[in-house]
């Protein structure tokens, strides 16, 4: 996974910012095993299945502790058979992601969705992977609210992407369908 | 019909604002083929074998003549001159080029028209009922939830890269006219006695479709008040988001999911996770319904007199009875208010142009025959023909006279020529083979009107590929172009069925050359005119006797044709 260097932001009801990534996504494979986060430089995102099976290690659950792990879920990750883990990752994990192995696999949307409408996660999620300009609107509005572009992709152009619709059809996690001015109840 | 408010009209112009961005970017370079092609494709535009296709979408088949007009234009201007009525209540344009596309969506959006969604792996337009609001079996009227639908989905950002493609189709009369057990979700509306004393409820079929594996729908909800339509429905493809199969393109469809996990277990795992999100605020209002159904109201009928046939025929003169009385047999259909009928006009003339086709000064004229006839609407058919829908009973032989200038009175609805066919090898670049010649072919051979008549009901479907848009599994004969060794080849079904008693038909066997088919078809119909009882159709013939006559019928001249073919290729010097 190559990683842009900034990160965009763009908050619920927050606006569109960039900021450099201070999260290093890790593939849970290397040999080394965790990546060495002693010097401060770094946190980490480490594979969901991963984290079920060495979270209870003692140097994983400090550094979680300390706020320096989060986890990513793979595309075909079923969250909802880990309800009960995710939830009691809220007070470990500063932000979760979900992963694109193609920009136009949208198994991650759901799970986004499911993470805001079913899990109660209110955090971050962050969209990662094979994350392109034109998918960043539909992320942002099923529940992501940061984005790991693929590096070649311009993040000027990125950021203009948010604001191309102002009314919309279906309720999503960003904001509910638009309504007509003049009906009065319509709730 | 409906009319856009400023929230539909603001969506399809930000849409088309996005989508010439995008194109913009293709041009330049910046956005790569692959990546762009999800975003064409969802704005209605395929590559195909000589140039762009566009389709657009008549969101369950109902549209005005000034849509129609501009859609003529849109033919004149950027086509060569025609479209095409495809299969799922879509128009498509053939010559199309990329950098045309936005101004020609721009101008759709004028007339409250758009491509969303036409194409790609999202919901696709939701079809129904050509005869909504007018059939005379209609129980509800599906157009304000087809409508409510419509805008749900537009845009859905959760469902926009699906495994693969999803069909909606909404029916509310006792005759299916809609394909519903053939789609990926059929919603069949009912008024409900059993829930609030009348209430409209919906049942959920899913994992209906063709193509490679054609599968009917299973019945996995019954009575689910429409209100719930959009968290049920959100569940129901959560789960086909998140589980259907990603692996292979062939095995991508729900039908695929349903039938491995089973109905049963299916449904299980929508229900799991609507009762998660079935109180939400996704779901419908009363306040939505009537901001909807209030388009859908009668237009302004006269108190007429109801017409027997008889008395609607005293109005031709002697030389055009026989003619104009089989069009009313055939074309024209009864209606909810005296006085009033629908007309099909057929896009199917024999032998000259693809079934559906409509020229550009077809399709102005048509638009008038809309205004004067039938209150400025139209509806557009599964079978690729248009209805007025509500015509008066006196004046329709007018309407027959003037139809017949434009060559869409041929009075073959539902007869053998009456043939659903997509486009085919001539333009489709899926196609493994031609479909367009076969109609024609099929359609020279049985020209004799007194014939059709005779043979009665009988569909016959041609789809160039398995991908089955020509719905070639549900024609009572179905002809599907296959590829073998670079060569067109036509495998023959025979049995298929649509409506309620919808069923697939059965492949008979080896397939044939292109030039044996309109013999094999001979022997068929011969094979039913031999054996048939007193007002049996066709298909009721096939069912009563199975297929072994018609199969045996249909390969009598094979060995004959094969050698025919042979002496023919030896003499070229290309025979193996």
């Amino acid at each position: 996974m190559s990683a842009q260097q900034q990160i965009l932001h763009f908050p619920q009801g927050g606006n569109i910012s960039l900021t450099p990534n201070e999260w290093q996504i890790w593939n849970g494979l290397d040999e080394g095993g965790l990546p060495d986060l002693g010097h401060g430089s770094c946190n980490v995102l480490v594979p969901f299945s991963w984290w079920i099976v060495h979270h209870q290690n003692p140097d994983v659950l400090a550094k979680a502790k300390n706020g320096q792990i989060g986890v990513w879920f793979a595309s075909d990750e079923d969250i909802l058979k880990h309800a009960e883990l995710i939830k009691e990752g809220k007070q470990y994990w500063p932000l979760v992601a979900a992963h694109f192995p193609i920009f136009r696999d949208g198994r991650s949307f759901s799970t986004a969705a499911i993470l805001r409408d079913r899990l109660g996660w209110n955090k971050e999620i962050r969209m990662i992977g094979d994350v392109l300009i034109d998918q960043l609107l539909q992320g942002a509005r099923v529940g992501f609210d940061s984005f790991e572009l693929r590096q070649d992709q311009d993040l000027d152009v990125a950021q203009k992407q948010f604001d191309l619709f102002t009314v919309t059809t279906q309720n999503s996690w960003r904001t509910k369908r638009s309504l007509l001015k003049d009906s009065t109840v319509c709730g | 019909m409906y009319k856009y408010d400023h929230i539909d009209q603001t969506l399809v112009d930000q849409r088309v604002a996005q989508f010439r961005g995008q194109v913009a970017r293709r041009l330049n370079g910046t956005l790569a083929e692959e990546e762009f092609r999800p975003l064409r494709l969802q704005n209605g535009l395929y590559h195909q074998r000589h140039a762009y296709m566009l389709r657009v979408a008549i969101p369950y088949g109902l549209f005005s003549s000034n849509q129609l007009r501009t859609l003529a234009n849109i033919s004149e201007k950027y086509d060569r001159g025609y479209g095409h009525f495809t299969t799922r209540q879509n128009i498509q344009f053939n010559w199309i080029t990329l950098e045309d596309t936005p101004d020609i969506l721009a101008e759709l959006a004028k007339v409250e028209m758009h491509a969303i969604q036409t194409s790609g792996n999202c919901i696709r337009n939701i079809t129904s009922d050509a005869f909504a609001g007018v059939a005379g079996d209609e129980y509800v009227d599906p157009r304000p939830i087809c409508e409510l639908l419509r805008q749900w989905s537009t845009l859905h950002p959760e469902f926009a890269h699906l495994p693969r493609k999803f069909k909606f189709a909404v029916n509310g009369a006792k005759e299916d006219r809609t394909v519903l057990l053939c789609h990926d979700v059929g919603i069949e509306l009912k008024k409900n006695s059993s829930v609030n004393d009348g209430e409209l409820t919906a049942d959920i079929y899913a994992g209906g479709g063709m193509g490679r594996t054609p599968i009917l729908g299973s019945l996995i909800k019954q009575g689910l008040p429409w209100q719930l339509l959009p968290s049920y429905l959100t569940a129901l493809l959560r789960v086909y988001n998140r589980f259907g199969r990603r692996d292979n393109i062939y095995k991508a469809r729900i039908k695929i999911l349903v039938k491995a996990l089973g109905p049963e277990e299916f449904a299980h795992q929508v229900e799991g996770e609507w009762l998660h999100i079935q109180n939400g605020d996704d779901n419908f209002t009363k306040a939505e319904w009537d901001r909807v159904a209030k388009h859908f109201t009668k237009p302004a009928y006269q108190t007429l007199p109801a017409l027997s046939n008889e008395q609607v025929i005293t109005k031709a003169n002697e030389a055009d009875k026989i003619a104009f009385t089989r069009w009313l047999e055939r074309n024209v259909k009864p209606h909810q208010v005296p006085g009033y009928a629908s007309v099909i006009l057929s896009l199917k003339p024999h032998g000259t142009v693809a079934p559906g086709d409509a020229t550009t000064a077809q399709m102005n004229a048509i638009a008038n025959l809309a205004d004067h006839y039938s209150f400025g609407e139209l509806r557009v058919t599964h079978e690729q023909n248009l209805v007025l829908a509500d015509v008066e009973q006196a004046k329709l032989f007018e309407l027959w006279q003037a139809a017949k200038e434009q060559h869409v009175a041929l009075p073959n609805v539902g007869l053998l020529t009456d043939i659903i066919a997509c486009p085919g090898g001539d333009f489709c670049s899926l196609a493994n083979a031609k479909s367009l010649p076969i109609a024609k072919a099929i359609q020279e051979r049985f020209d004799d009107l007194d014939y059709l008549f005779d043979l009665g009901d009988i569909s016959l479907n041609i789809s160039g590929c398995i991908n089955s848009c020509g719905h070639h599994h549900v024609g009572n004969i179905g002809v599907l172009g296959v590829d073998k060794d670079g060569e067109e080849w036509y495998q023959i079904t025979l049995g298929g069925e649509q409506g309620n008693d919808a069923s697939i038909g059965k492949v008979i066997g080896p397939s044939f050359y292109a030039d044996e088919i309109p013999d094999v078809i001979t022997n068929v119909i011969n094979t039913y005119v031999g054996q048939r009882a007193d007002d049996e159709s066709f298909i009721q013939t096939y069912r009563r006797l199975g297929v072994t006559p018609f199969k045996e019928a249909a390969y009598k001249n094979k060995s004959e044709n094969a050698k025919t073919k042979d002496k023919f290729e030896k003499s070229l010097g290309i025979a193996s």
